[in-house]
């Protein structure tokens, strides 16, 4: 038994990786740039990172972030995209040279170019406004930092030709810098003039080693350290903990519930197969199963929760219970409030199981053995509850691993709509909002919990079957 | 009696047949899915749901015609126009408006005569007598009973009704679309994994290699050299991108079959050649044990939020990560079919494997996909409306049944926004899900009478 757990451990190990790949490959493809989203919530809202000062400080939150890291071990690119392209800091920059570098095939030249912007940029910066110029140096600015961001050679030329008008006016100081924009134009014609439409479709490979994103997060996920949340910069260890109390705690009561008002139900509705009130019952479970949760879940609060009908419970979203409250109240106010939550989280998987207990229940009332119960004049009760149910129990239990991911999948709409903060909430919000660290914590908690119940339903499959033996070629 | 006395004469087998039943009083033998028709149509509940579906995709089909701004037909300036279905001709370019009928407000005309569709409004339409959500009881301001909202409107002014005609429409596309890709997928891996196993799929050892190689160069040409023309199309026409995606497709099968080929003349060689057996059948179990672990709603929702909203790609991801239970089910009943005599029978002909897969095997292992399908497009169904409910995936001005929902939540006093598109969603569900229960009936031999 213990031999089979811990190969079956050592099977989750590759399952796991697999998972963290894929939620790795969705997040970098995920878009906005996270440290701008940090700083500018650092700075106050709706600023955007302009300027050296704020370019340096872009520059070490991304290094603290670990982002200025290759993404993984290896990369394939076409031989247009170069090795050292992770080092260019901002993601919107660093993405338009990559696609000019597509379309013009040499990336020597686009980076001739960017460093010639670079270079006027600098330039640009240290020419003192004063009344006579801060206009037009104010515009050269503006079309050089539309300048990163432009692919297109019609675009890139209408901007090129905007900061020639600016800067060929003689009265201001702006003629200084006309060499380093001729460099720019200069690279641009450069690029334009090299195209070789070729070298995109040769694949090259780099190999950057350990020292990358998915590396780094993969060891630190190990040893307990999450990342921190972009959203507010704090831990996601404790971030997921406090949602997870709120998760695990609610399905665990919920699957209470479900198992213990369903396995009566299925066990009569098989029993009584064929009256009318088992067909009531049976078809009414059916339409159980098949209401979507949301709707049922804004029903209640439209009609429950103040509005127009009955206001029996608190609005969700609540004030918070006082936390000076007596330790009764506080479980009496939780309950009552986790009423609505509770139906909504259980009546699906209380639907679904229950169907499995009458359709187990049927297979094992038609066998021998049970006619044989019977024929041996055993009370209806005894060949039921001690024949006939012990031995149709054992589906019903291996339900529990396909039970729980429909749960983690649930709580995320009723989550939402009851503002209660769990781990469906926060990976909601935190995939709304690309907040990766928390998104990888909770995908991986929710699949090693997942996998996790999977494994505790074939041991207890076992212990409750004894003709199934895990010592014997199993997997 | 004559003509059938007629027909022996040609088919004299049939009367001896005929002859045999008449004794047996037995049926003639008939097709397997002869059978299970008969089947599901004595059961009545199925049959129901069957009508009701025929009757969901008739109102999909005809929604233009039920719910429209436009008139059925009318007389205008004494010209009869049929504009709904002049307006299918202009948009396949057939025919042009006439100028007097060019961008004009269709309710506001002087018409001599005119028939409008029972529902005279397009979800898109905004009533601005009508806004903030005016309830079906509630006095309406419209000029008559036959313009009133009959399932009243939403915050903007949109017409309930219309919405949720048009609705239909989507509803039955994202089910429909999104399992033919789950089939398509969950056909292809479960049938890989069923049919060969761990051991009867063999690759000589340079044919791995080559497979390894060129999967990467396919991926490559057909994905990564055309991921902006690819990233471009997304954020277009739902249309431009099923194109493009079809072309990368094509090239990847292209250089597949390229690196398939370039290996043959290596498989002679000695070392390179020997042939090895890959265990298909772990790895297709491992890939679905990663889907199943991952809860699929949060897998779409992380897809879905990162792209731009588009009623294709949520319809694509649901059909990506929805084909576990179809594999399964193949899996298992493949497993048990390639034991059979008659694929045995096959081999000794010498069919190709794609032959006896294909013609031979699969068809056998039809019934259990049909039953995940008809569940399938029940979840892929509330999954849509799941996400729209959450306002990702689809854009905001398509108007789902899950849009409409939400929309309840913002406003809890309008029962209306929150009670029809869940009956909706909810009866689309149930009778899938009743016709998989009724399939599952029909297909089950020990039920069989």
């Amino acid at each position: 038994m213990l031999k089979y757990i811990v190969k079956r451990i050592f099977i989750f190990i590759p399952t796991l990786i697999a998972i963290s790949l894929i939620t790795f490959v969705i997040g970098i493809n995920a878009p906005g740039d996270p440290v701008e989203t940090i700083l500018s919530k650092q700075q106050g809202e709706g600023q955007s990172v302009k300027g050296l000062a704020d370019e340096s400080a872009y520059i070490s939150m991304r290094h603290k972030l670990g982002l200025d890291l290759p993404l993984f071990y290896f990369s394939i690119t076409n031989s247009t995209s170069p090795d050292t392209l992770y080092r260019i800091a901002k993601t919107d920059v660093r993405d338009n040279l990559a696609h000019l570098a597509f379309i013009y095939g040499s990336w020597p030249n686009v980076a001739q170019y960017y460093s010639a912007i670079k270079q006027f940029e600098n330039h640009l910066n240290i020419i003192k406004p004063d009344s006579s110029n801060a206009e037009n140096l104010n515009k050269a600015k503006a079309a050089v930092s539309v300048l990163y961001t432009n692919y297109e050679q019609d675009k890139i030329a209408t901007l090129l030709k905007k900061l020639d008008t600016v800067i060929s006016i003689r009265t201001n100081s702006l003629e200084l810098v006309s060499v380093n924009f001729n460099a720019v134009k200069e690279a641009e014609k450069n690029i334009i003039d090299n195209k070789s439409s070729f070298s995109k479709y040769i694949p090259v490979i780099h190999w950057y080693g350990f020292r990358n994103q998915y590396h780094h997060w993969l060891v630190n996920f190990m040893r307990g350290d999450f990342g921190i949340s972009y959203q507010d910069m704090r831990p996601v260890g404790p971030i997921i903990w406090d949602a997870m109390k709120w998760t695990m705690g609610i399905s665990f009561i919920s699957i209470l519930l479900a198992y213990f008002i369903a396995i009566p139900i299925g066990v009569k509705a098989a029993v009584n197969k064929g009256s009318r009130g088992e067909k009531i019952t049976t078809s009414g479970l059916f339409m159980l199963y098949s209401l979507p949760n949301f709707w049922i879940a804004t029903m209640l609060i439209i009609f429950f929760c103040g509005g127009d009908w009955f206001s029996w419970f608190p609005a969700p979203g609540a004030a918070p219970i006082p936390t000076d409250a007596p330790f009764m109240y506080h479980v009496t106010q939780g309950l009552y409030r986790l009423i609505l939550p509770l139906i909504c989280w259980t009546y699906t998987s209380l639907a679904f199981i229950s169907r499995q207990m009458r359709g187990g229940m049927l297979n094992v009332i038609g066998q021998d053995y049970i006619r044989t119960a019977q024929a041996k004049g055993l009370s209806e009760n005894v060949v039921i509850w001690k024949h006939a149910f012990r031995n149709s129990l054992l589906p019903v239990i291996t339900l529990f691993a396909n039970v729980f991911p429909l749960l983690l999948s649930g709580s995320v709409v009723i989550e939402e709509i009851f503002s209660i903060p769990g781990m469906g909430q926060v990976s909601y919000n935190a995939l709304i909002a690309n907040d990766y660290p928390v998104v990888f914590a909770d995908t991986m908690f929710a699949a090693l919990l997942t996998l996790f119940g999977t494994l505790v339903a074939d041991i207890l499959y076992a212990m409750v079957d004894p003709r199934i033996s895990f010592t014997k070629a199993t997997a | 009696m004559k003509l059938k006395s007629l027909l022996y004469i040609f088919n004299p087998a049939k009367r001896a047949d005929d002859a045999l039943q008449k004794v047996e009083g037995a049926a003639p033998s008939q097709s397997y899915w002869m059978m299970v028709r008969k089947q599901l149509g004595k059961n009545k509940l199925a049959v129901y749901c069957l009508r009701v579906i025929y009757l969901l995709i008739a109102l999909a089909l005809f929604a233009d015609l039920l719910a429209n701004e436009k008139p059925l037909a009318c007389s205008y300036n004494n010209h009869t126009y049929f504009p709904i279905f002049r307006a299918y001709a202009v948009n396949m370019g057939i025919a042009e408006w006439p100028t007097e009928l060019q961008n004009v407000e269709w309710k506001k005309l002087n018409y001599n005569w005119s028939v409008f569709p029972p529902i005279p409004y397009l979800p898109g339409n905004i009533d601005e007598a009508n806004v903030h959500s005016v309830s079906p009881f509630a006095t309406q301001q419209v000029k008559s009973t036959r313009w009133r909202h009959w399932l009243g409107t939403d915050e903007l002014g949109h017409d309930i009704f219309a919405a949720m005609i048009y609705g239909t429409r989507i509803a039955l596309l994202v089910g429909v679309v999104s399992m033919s890709i789950a089939t398509l997928i969950g056909l292809m891996l479960g049938a890989l994994a069923g049919y060969f196993g761990d051991d009867r799929l063999k690759v000589s050892r340079i044919g791995l290699i080559f497979n390894a190689l060129f999967f990467v160069l396919a991926v490559f040409y057909a994905f990564g050299v055309r991921s902006y023309i690819l990233s471009d199309a997304l954020a277009g026409s739902s249309l431009l991108f099923f194109v493009q995606v079809l072309f990368s497709l094509l090239i990847f099968l292209a250089v597949m079959a390229a690196g398939n080929l370039l290996a043959l003349p290596f498989n002679r060689l000695p070392f390179f050649g020997k042939k090895i057996s890959i265990p298909i059948d772990i790895i297709v179990s491992r890939i679905i044990e990663v889907m199943i672990s991952i809860p699929t709603l949060f897998l779409i929702i992380a897809i879905v939020a990162i792209a731009k909203p588009s009623l294709m790609l949520v319809m694509l991801v649901i059909g990506a990560t929805t084909w576990t239970g179809i594999a399964r089910f193949v899996r298992a009943e493949l497993l048990r079919i390639r034991n059979l005599e008659y694929i045995e029978a096959a081999h000794a002909l010498g069919y190709s494997e794609m032959r006896t897969i294909f013609r031979h095997a699969l068809p056998n292992a039809m019934s259990p996909v049909l039953i995940a399908v008809a569940f399938g497009i029940a979840s892929a169904i509330l999954t849509e409306a799941t996400l729209s409910f959450l306002g990702i995936g689809v854009p905001a001005d398509t108007l789902t049944w899950g849009a409409l929902l939400s929309e309840a939540r913002s406003k809890p006093t309008a029962w209306w926004l929150a009670i029809f598109p869940g009956i909706a969603i909810f009866i689309t569900v149930t009778v899938y899900n009743l016709l998989g229960e009724g399939l599952t009936d029909a297909m089950d031999p020990r039920l069989r009478k």
